[in-house]
């Protein structure tokens, strides 16, 4: 009887739902995520009568075959790549994207990270960095003593340095774009990096050909809708909880067989 | 008496069968455009079994035999995604996709771009609009699916998607990955794409378990029947089996 493993790949798959779910909800409040669905695939199918097969001399013909399949599995937690709300945060190094485009940032281990997460800082040299201190790239560096840094849709970083009456140009944020945004792998903190199925960035100057623009004293939220979730929460715990009753079902069964005698 | 047993046995064997299927159906009640499947039974006569010498002939014996399984192809609920790649079909439509081994089709509208922007499935299979695969460029934004499937951006339009409907969908049948092969395709009429939904599993769950339970009861009342005939037999064995000199 098959129906034991049909459930449990069902059962196996809704503990994968709940974790997705429960990770978007954990992600709530993260600045620039976006949360992930579950996707699944129905697996092969068992043709015991096959359809279309001949049933007389007369040609007559299976009109619908017996197909039973072999359960489900996880195919993909592709990424909702949706505008987050931006929220105004009214710190001058805030920098939310609307639109297409990820910053790109140094990583520790040597690879380009990318994240859409812009509550930037300046590390003890002046220099553009996340909060976990990576360098954001290209690296703009705001000299000690600058005042009201500006930073416009398009990527240009300004400051009165010093006394000057006029600002002073420090440098031009990047922003990176990708074909299959959704191949991205999901690096932690934040943090994308590319893989063969994203495509290799592509750099872009902020509000220009379709690229998404800035916006200073802003942050991205995350995606994350509350009540979505929650109802996706209790679909897939009551989908669980009947995959685990086939499971007792078919034990049951299995022990009427086993008592015939 | 053994065919006492034997059509009792006919009968758990379907059953059996039957409990796969919801057990199949319930695994899948979250997946994206699956159907359910239903089984479909018929009885068998059995001719051979029949003596007609007697006063009072044999009836013929009635087997059980599981049929077929026919695809429940109701719409499922459409749930709003808001992802711009996600699209549901309104109507009996099916999208088609180039898989290695030929065209298939699909109710599974939850779409991907691969690396050179190319309109996928899950699988990475290429999505085909009238033209072939739909391509994007890094500079498309604002990806719009119209209702008849036109798939339009800001650099213009992009083909529209080759949605095609099946006068007999029972003739499809199912290879796994959400995917369908066979029929006859025609380009759809009454089909409606939506951009920004998808269409859950048609499944009904409290449907699936009464028939759940509905299965079980009736496999252990035929255990039970089986086992009292086994009784009987055994009792016939011994009363037969005893000499009264």
């Amino acid at each position: 009887m098959k129906a034991l493993y049909i459930a449990s790949s069902g059962m196996s798959a809704q503990e994968r739902n709940v974790e997705v779910i429960s990770n978007n909800i954990a992600n709530m409040r993260t600045t620039g995520f976006k949360r992930q669905r579950a996707e699944f695939q129905d697996l092969l199918y068992q043709a015991y009568r096959r359809s279309g097969s001949t049933t007389s001399d007369q040609g007559t013909i299976v009109p619908a075959g017996i197909e039973i399949g072999s359960g489900v599995k996880t195919a993909a937690t592709p990424r909702i790549m949706t505008q987050g709300a931006v929220s105004p945060t009214e710190k001058e190094l805030d920098i939310a994207i609307r639109g297409d485009g990820y910053f790109a940032v140094q990583m520790p281990d040597g690879r380009t990270g990318y994240t859409r997460d812009g509550s930037f800082e300046r590390d003890d040299t002046g220099l553009l960095v996340t909060v976990d201190g990576y360098q954001v790239e290209p690296g703009i560096t705001i000299p000690s003593g600058a005042t009201n840094v500006s930073i416009s849709a398009d990527g240009i970083v300004e400051a009165y340095v010093g006394t000057a009456a006029a600002p002073t140009q420090l440098g031009q944020l990047q922003i990176s774009r990708f074909v299959n945004r959704a191949g991205l792998e999901s690096a932690g903190e934040n943090l994308f990096v590319e893989t063969a199925s994203s495509g290799a960035p592509q750099n872009a100057t902020p509000n220009q050909d379709g690229a998404g623009s800035l916006l200073q004293g802003y942050l991205e939220m995350s995606n994350v809708n509350a009540v979505t979730e929650i109802a996706d929460l209790i679909a897939a715990q009551r989908a669980y909880e009947m995959n685990a009753r086939v499971i007792s079902g078919a034990d049951q069964m299995l022990q009427a067989t086993s008592q015939l005698r | 008496m053994e065919n006492a047993q034997l059509i009792s046995l006919s009968r758990q064997v379907a059953l059996q069968r039957q409990m796969d299927v919801v057990a199949n159906n319930l695994a899948n009640i979250n997946t994206t455009g699956f159907k359910a499947e239903k089984m479909l039974f018929q009885q068998y006569l059995m001719p051979v079994a029949a003596d007609r010498d007697f006063a009072y002939p044999d009836q013929k014996l009635h087997y059980v035999e599981d049929w077929a399984t026919i695809h429940d192809m109701g719409n499922g609920a459409i749930t709003q995604t808001g992802n711009p790649l996600d699209v549901a079909l309104n109507g009996n439509g099916f999208l088609t996709v180039q898989t290695p081994a030929g065209e298939r089709y699909t109710r599974s509208g939850s779409l991907q771009l691969d690396n050179t922007g190319t309109l996928v499935d899950l699988d990475g299979n290429p999505v085909l609009a009238d033209g072939g695969p739909v391509q994007f460029d890094p500079t498309d934004t604002d990806i719009n699916i119209s209702a008849n499937g036109t798939i339009t951006t800001n650099n213009g339009a992009k083909g529209r998607l080759q949605v095609v409907e099946f006068a007999n969908p029972e003739e499809l049948t199912r290879e796994g990955n959400n995917l369908y092969a066979g029929g006859t395709p025609e380009p759809a009429v009454a089909t409606r794409v939506m951009q920004g939904a998808i269409e859950r599993s048609n499944v009904s769950g409290v449907a699936e378990m009464t028939e759940m339970i509905r299965i079980q009861r009736a496999y252990e009342s035929l255990a039970n029947s089986m086992k009292s005939q086994d009784e009987l037999r055994r009792s016939a064995i011994q009363k037969l089996g005893e000499l009264s000199a």
